[in-house]
């Protein structure tokens, strides 16, 4: 990953390497400002989640509050309004989900649209982009009735399956498989493998990065939607995490130090699998032309 | 060739088939739905029948609270596209010209993107720019000696822009800036060769005439996607803005809007519809028009 | 080449794995063991503690059916609303209405035939925006109200008397803001959304008329909603805390001297201020103008989705009719509402006492309760208006003159219908 870098830093001139070096502190400056406040963010969510309650709200708020509580985190869980565990459980089997069976539609449907001649397979992928440009708000009182009367109401089900069939990582996967190169299949071809065992033998392993770079950007969306899960899980036991934190922000009485920590839980796990996968992410993106 | 033509028509159904039936019938089901609603007086129905032919229409572009969210959306545009653009395009380039700690950056950058517009709201409404003493801004600016600000309650000068403004730059000028991060990547290490040959100096001038036109196509996606991601904007404003009584009728984007007029007990979903309906002939005709203004597509064409 | 079995088989499987994972988290709709059906009563989340264990409490006590009871975080109206299109939503559910769009719309069921013997004993002020066309839409279960609270040390220190007009309210704000301290909060947005109608009301005057007319249409109104704006130019409001004015937290933290909350919070300052806190309703303003608090209630209605009206119904009667000794633990021992049966309100010895009494005086003497003909689209309309009035300081003439012109259309389209 960073040899290039290297590569292209060691060719490049140096007319003046006083300069350079001014530079070069500065951008280190520069950067380390801009990470240090890309953080504040996240410290804040862990400072209020992990202070008592007059420790936020004090007229002398301090950066560092002398004591942490790690007692909320366990307050939380223990929270008998707010179904905390189940509803992370939820998200995490809602999000894997969501993720798997994307991937799985978008990419054969990006594949199909890439790949096999077919006299209306501009419509259809015209079809497919347009809509990109309806905001799912707009829709949302037909699907939900939609979805209703399919009797999904409350259901993993309900929750999963009209999420989907997302238009944008099927878009995403028709320009990675657009600019795949073709001399891998059409040798895949002289075997005498058809389309599909092409495209699971040879394609799909040779697309690694795009697929975790979709596979983690759904996963972010679904991990993160509210307002379907809120309107179709109505039963508790069907809340995801998103659901589950509601409950504290819209409270009459609002309790800040429950708040903050349910929201720092509720964004551990995400954080987590970023930080693991990053690295692929990154290649992904790099790689999967998202930018083209 | 040995492929007849309607194998090759089953191929591609067997391939994108599953898809557009769950495309169809979760998406365009619902849309045509909305569209047909949009002609009727649909209060509190989702099965109306009475037929009003486009007064949905002309209503709400007669609807001052309407057309002024449609101002809402151009003046946030205006904001946190060239914000995001320029952050990002910042810290790619510097974080392209480190050797050490690269990954480390990258990450930093790139965490926020993990955090819910949800969770986000929350720190900066309750946190960082809450109007009262322990709000972390306020307690800085107490440093110097100002007096509080209610950042959100404000409109004169209307401080809820730098809110809205710095938490969705927060959030995703990491996932631009990983976009402009392999846009570099992809630029030959040649063409600052032959430029350094030239008596190019490095900076400006590099970025100037290499770096930059380099990025192009890099540039119109991004700014693409922010375009559209902006006119989507719902979560962040939502979140940030509205009680339990509604919504102020400030810094109220279109979604917002729709969302309060179509939802709730005000249920008007012929109304509710009817804006949508423009809404999103607005989103394709930008789209559209900025991909013609970028010669975009001109590769498919090739 | 042909599709192999394989292939199909593997695609098969596939879409057999996507829909197994989707299993049903065992909601049965309808019948249960023993031949009795299922309803399902919704409630919004309320704050205080140990109101779900209650309602709870009180569903498992029914045996006519089952209850299963839902507690609904975030955007109730959102989820009611939309659930009320379809047959998954509830049998029966409290709604801040229902409003008249619902009932003319066909959604809620016509309870008129619960009251039987009685009306007379629910609050009239309440029932009377549940009831349209002669027949009642929704059984009131608790009267909230809302008013001003203060701190009478704060008061004293700054040497003011607790205000009597609109126009000693703008003046004592601004004579008890301090430094860090605040000297009145009307919510985050200046006011807009919690007091609505109530200023107007303080004017002598109304949202909408008894006969279906526009009741601000007067020159008082622009002169009284200027005022409001004299607070915010002021710099007196609190703006920004992190809760909102349903929470008391702004006043017990000390933000401000003077707050606009709910009855509801009442045993929260009680515990936190002890005797250093008072009570008022919002000040009359103008010749004609009088004290005003506004009041309101829940009610329990029923889906005419429901595959269980009748059961339904036989249950909301039985829950916010008959058990009394329900209605009065619901009413009071969670936070404080006033009992919604006037027989329940008058023998509450928790409302007899100290500033809990005030605010039921001043419900009782100065309560308005929002019309049903003042929609959701006309509120939204005004409450835009009032929020431009406070915080841009835009000319309440112009700004009403456009409300009343929405107001008339709006009315016309609910006669009609």
């Amino acid at each position: 990953m960073t040899a290039p870098h290297r590569t292209t830093a060691r060719h490049r001139p140096r007319p003046d390497e006083a300069l350079v070096r001014v530079g070069r502190a500065l951008r280190w400056v520069i950067l380390a400002a801009l990470a240090l406040l890309f953080l504040v963010p996240f410290y804040l969510l862990v400072r209020n989640g992990l202070a008592a309650e007059p420790d936020i709200t004090s007229p002398g708020w301090t950066f560092f509050p002398s004591t942490l509580h790690w007692s909320n985190v366990r307050e939380l869980f223990d929270d008998p309004a707010v179904p905390m565990a189940r509803s992370l459980l939820n998200s995490a089997l809602i999000a894997v989900a969501t993720t798997v069976g994307t991937l799985l539609f978008a990419s054969l449907a990006g594949y199909g649209l890439a790949r096999i001649p077919y006299r209306f397979a501009n419509q259809v992928f015209y079809a497919v982009i347009g809509t990109l440009m309806v905001p799912a708000a707009v829709t949302f009182v037909p699907s939900f009735v939609l979805v209703s009367s399919l009797g999904w109401v409350s259901s993993l089900r309900g929750l999963i399956i009209p999420t989907l069939f997302s238009g944008f990582a099927c878009f995403i996967f028709r320009q990675f498989f657009t600019g795949f190169p073709r001399e891998l299949e059409d040798a895949a071809r002289v075997d005498g493998l058809g389309y599909w065992r092409t495209y699971w033998r040879i394609v799909v392993p040779n697309a690694r990065p795009v697929f975790a770079a979709v596979g983690t950007i759904v996963f972010i969306g679904a991990w993160n939607s509210f307002l379907w899960p809120l309107v179709i899980g109505q039963d508790r036991d069907a809340w995801t995490v998103q659901v589950a934190l509601s409950t504290f922000t819209t409270a009459q009485v609002v309790n800040l130090h429950e708040l903050f920590v349910a929201a720092a839980v509720s964004i551990v796990p995400l954080v987590l699998v970023f930080l693991l996968l990053q690295r692929y992410i990154v290649a992904g993106v790099e790689r999967s032309g998202i930018d083209d | 060739m040995r492929r007849r033509v309607s194998d090759n028509t089953l191929w591609f159904w067997i391939f994108v088939g599953p898809f557009a039936a769950g495309l169809a019938l979760f998406t365009y089901v619902p849309l045509l739905w909305s569209v047909y609603l949009s002609f009727f007086d649909a209060h509190n129905t989702v099965s109306p029948t009475d037929f009003v032919g486009f007064d949905n229409y002309t209503a709400m572009l007669r609807d001052g609270a309407f057309t002024s969210s449609l101002g809402t959306f151009a003046v946030f545009s205006l904001f946190i596209v060239p914000a995001t653009y320029a952050l990002a395009l910042g810290l790619a380039l510097m974080v392209n010209r480190i050797r050490r700690f690269q990954a480390f950056f990258r990450s930093v950058f790139f965490l926020p993107a993990a955090c819910s517009y949800v969770v986000a709201a929350l720190i900066w409404k309750m946190s960082i720019f809450n109007g009262v003493r322990f709000g972390l801004a306020n307690t800085v600016l107490g440093w110097f000696g100002a007096d509080q600000t209610a950042w959100l309650s404000t409109t004169h000068p209307p401080w809820y822009w730098l809110v809205i403004v710095t938490v969705r730059l927060w959030l995703q000028a990491g996932f631009y800036m990983i976009l402009f991060l392999a846009g570099l990547q992809r630029i030959s290490p040649r063409l600052y060769e032959a430029a350094a040959v030239d008596g190019a100096r490095p900076g400006w001038q590099v970025f100037r005439h290499i770096t930059f036109p380099q990025l192009r196509t890099t540039s119109i996606a991004v700014v693409l996607l922010l375009v559209i991601n902006a006119f989507q904007a719902f979560d962040e404003f939502y979140n940030l803005l509205s009680d339990a009584r509604g919504y102020p009728p400030y810094a109220r984007p279109p979604l917002v809007y729709l969302y309060y007029t179509a939802l709730g007990q005000g249920q008007n979903l012929g109304m509710g519809s009817a804006g949508a309906v423009i809404l999103a002939l607005i989103i394709a005709v930008v789209t559209v028009f900025q991909a013609r203004w970028f010669g975009l597509g001109r590769k498919e064409a090739d | 080449m042909t599709i192999s079995r394989r292939t199909l088989l593997g695609t098969g499987a596939a879409l057999g794995l996507l829909t197994a994972c989707g299993s049903n988290t065992g909601r049965d709709k309808g019948s249960s063991p023993g031949g009795k059906v299922t309803l399902d009563h919704w409630y919004h989340q309320y704050g205080e503690a140990g109101t779900e264990a209650a309602v709870r409490r009180y569903a498992a006590a029914y045996d006519k059916a089952k209850v299963s009871v839902q507690w609904r975080p975030g955007n109730y109206d959102q989820q009611t609303a939309a659930a009320l299109l379809t047959s998954s939503g509830p049998d029966v559910f409290e709604v801040n209405g229902p409003t008249l769009d619902q009932i003319q719309g066909g959604q809620v069921a016509d309870l008129t035939a619960l009251f039987d013997g009685v009306k007379d004993d629910f609050n009239p002020a309440v029932l009377a925006p549940k009831t349209y066309d002669g027949k009642i839409w929704g059984v009131p279960q608790v009267v909230d109200t809302q008013f001003l609270y203060y701190r009478k040390s704060l008061l004293k220190d700054a040497g003011v008397q607790p205000p009597a007009t609109l126009d000693e309210l703008v003046d004592a704000a601004k004579a008890l803001t301090r430094n860090k301290v605040k000297g009145l909060f009307l919510g985050n947005d200046g006011g807009a959304g919690v007091l609505g109608g109530t200023p107007l009301y303080a004017a002598g005057l109304s949202l909408v008329t008894a006969d279906g007319r526009v009741g601000f249409d007067d020159p008082a109104a622009a002169r009284t909603l200027g005022k409001l704006h004299q607070l915010y130019a002021d710099k007196s409001l609190l703006l920004g805390a992190p809760s909102d004015w349903s929470d008391p937290s702004a006043f017990l933290q000390g933000l401000t001297a003077m707050q606009w909350s709910g009855l509801w919070a009442l045993p929260a300052v009680q515990k936190a201020l002890g005797d250093d806190f008072g009570v008022l309703p919002f000040p009359k303003d103008g010749p004609n103008g009088k004290p005003s608090v506004p009041v309101g209630a829940y009610a329990a209605a029923v889906s005419t989705r429901s595959k269980h009206q009748v059961e339904a119904k036989a249950y909301v009667k039985w829950l916010w009719v008959e058990r009394t000794d329900f209605q009065e633990d619901f009413a009071l021992s969670y936070g404080f509402h006033i009992p919604a049966r006037l027989s329940l309100a008058k023998k509450a010895a928790k409302l007899r006492q100290g500033a809990a009494a005030d605010a039921v005086t001043y419900a009782t003497d100065h309560g308005y309760a929002q019309p049903l003909l003042w929609t959701p689209t006309l509120q939204t309309a005004y409450q835009d208006a009032l929020n431009r009035i406070v915080k841009d300081g835009a000319s309440p003439d112009s700004e009403l003159k456009s409300v009343i012109r929405k107001t008339k259309d709006e009315l016309q389209r609910v006669k009609k219908s």
